[in-house]
């Protein structure tokens, strides 16, 4: 079975190809480092009993076919969700950056005192 | 003429069998179900009479600590985590080895939080790949109803829908379940599991559970703390009453002597306590509840109720109904336990049975699609005449 792939594209052009290392531990776990509980409910003291269930092994002690699958989308999810983490932050200080210069203007052209 | 043998089963033989899965809020459920294939489904509207067999029945719910909700990130990740778990249980208990042998998987297409939906449609678009097996997108509502009317047999009954997410007063009308009246802002399940919150009572197994069990203890059932009773015609208003009951609790616990609602104002002694509140509040809720369905009941010339959603188990409310539905001439309420009340699977998969028993099948995943908002009368009843 191909390791699964994804692939992010914007209205403007922009893209980017996620794909699998194999080998590599992130594609080789159940459990993300993005997909856990939100920090707001484990600091009211929720007890996570909600992890997802470790890859099933054959006979052989190799995760089978649709374990593999699920671990290696584990991986691209946690790809995917760091890389939009980083365009939601880009274009959070692109915004801030044009609002900054738009209040320098207004307030002609120095914020100092 | 309503005809329910429209689709063979697909097994050839002399049943149907349908798995529904229900997450649309914080309870995961999987259920199986079998209907009896009979002859006299061939005409005549029986949908409230399938002599369902309910298989297995399995549900899980994700809780959190006194004093919080749930997120709908983290209940999304708690149905994605145990969704397969739990179908393998519902399969085991319900003796099915095969699972190319169920006629349909039936999956909540809304109305509900988007996250957990959307947790529960991919395991059920991945489960109908695997096996074949066709699916059947379901409302919620319209779950809660049919498995209503399956369990008490009521035919035609004014439906009281009370839970976390909804509040209305239904009524079947030429192949639409017609709202009759709702609530204006908040359900009532989140006004009782919000003023849990500020009570800070465990979520465990429901805070509204929790609340009733503290209104039973109230010693002083005589005197009702006065709250605001907001009835609007045919509809209500509750979260003016939950700011004001928030508000009284705020001073109890901060011993606000200046509330003299709650403390004497010669000797400051306190009035007042926290199941007194959880009484009261339960009190004044219910009897509007009451008022709109009994009006309900007028308008279509009916005198069943049928009472559904999580709300719907807690017991002072259907004493309260059946002390109405007496005064009324033969009146009758029907309501179910908690397996059948709080959201479950069985529900969705005895509505999704219905609908594809008639030929209301997913043709392409394209119509998988989940709702937060999916309305009762959006849905076209094609089971019943």
């Amino acid at each position: 079975m191909q390791p699964p792939t994804a692939t992010y594209c914007t209205p403007e052009g922009d893209s980017h190809a996620f794909t699998v290392v194999p080998d590599a531990p992130r594609y080789r776990t159940t459990d993300g480092t993005t997909s856990g509980p939100s920090a707001y409910v484990l600091q009211a003291g929720q007890i996570d009993r909600d992890r997802p269930s470790p890859p099933k092994l054959d006979a052989q002690g190799e995760p089978t076919a649709l374990s593999r699958l699920r671990m290696h989308l584990t991986g691209l999810q946690d790809d995917i969700n760091s890389f939009l983490t980083a365009e939601m932050q880009r274009a959070k200080n692109k915004k801030q950056k044009i609002d900054d210069t738009q209040e320098q203007r207004a307030t002609g052209g120095s914020t100092a005192a | 003429m309503v005809n329910l043998n429209k689709v063979q089963p697909r097994s050839g033989g002399d049943h149907y069998l349908a798995l529904g899965i229900e997450g649309s809020a914080n309870k995961l459920g999987v259920g199986i179900l079998k209907h009896p294939m009979l002859s006299q489904h061939k005409q005549g509207s029986l949908s409230h009479d399938c002599q369902a067999e309910i298989l297995s029945n399995i549900r899980d719910t994700y809780i959190t600590p006194p004093g919080e909700g749930f997120l709908p990130r983290d209940t999304a990740r708690h149905h994605r985590n145990w969704v397969v778990r739990l179908v393998r249980r519902a399969l085991v208990e319900a003796g099915i080895e095969d699972p190319r042998l169920l006629d349909v998987i039936c999956f909540t297409k809304g109305p509900g939080m988007g996250a957990p939906l959307h947790s529960v449609v991919v395991a059920a678009r991945t489960m109908s790949m695997l096996w074949d097996v066709p699916l059947v997108a379901v409302n919620h509502c319209i779950g809660h109803i049919e498995m209503g009317r399956e369990i008490t047999k009521a035919e035609n009954p004014v439906v009281l829908y009370v839970s976390g997410g909804n509040t209305q007063v239904i009524a079947y009308s030429e192949n639409r379940y017609r709202i009759f009246g709702e609530t204006l802002d908040i359900a009532i399940g989140n006004c009782l599991d919000r003023f849990a919150r500020t009570l800070k009572i465990p979520n465990d197994p429901s805070p509204g559970y929790n609340i009733e069990q503290l209104a039973k203890q109230c010693k002083n059932k005589d005197r009702l703390v006065e709250l605001p009773y907001t009835v609007k015609g045919m509809d209500l208003s509750m979260s003016g009453i939950l700011a004001h009951i928030d508000s009284l609790a705020k001073d109890l616990f901060r011993r606000n002597t200046k509330n003299y609602k709650l403390f004497d104002r010669e000797t400051g002694k306190q009035l007042v306590t926290v199941e007194d509140l959880c009484y009261s509040l339960q009190e004044h809720l219910f009897a509007m509840l009451v008022e709109i369905t009994e009006r309900a009941m007028a308008h279509v010339n009916s005198n069943q109720v049928l009472i559904v959603g999580g709300v719907g188990c807690n017991v002072r409310l259907q004493q309260m109904m059946a002390s109405m539905c007496q005064s009324r001439a033969d009146g009758q309420v029907h309501a179910t336990d908690e397996r059948f009340c709080i959201d479950n699977g069985v529900m969705i998969a005895q509505a999704g049975l219905l609908q594809y028993r008639m030929g209301d099948i997913v043709k392409d995943f394209s119509e998988t699609v989940v709702t937060q908002r999916f309305r009762t009368d959006e849905v076209y009843v094609s089971w019943r005449d």
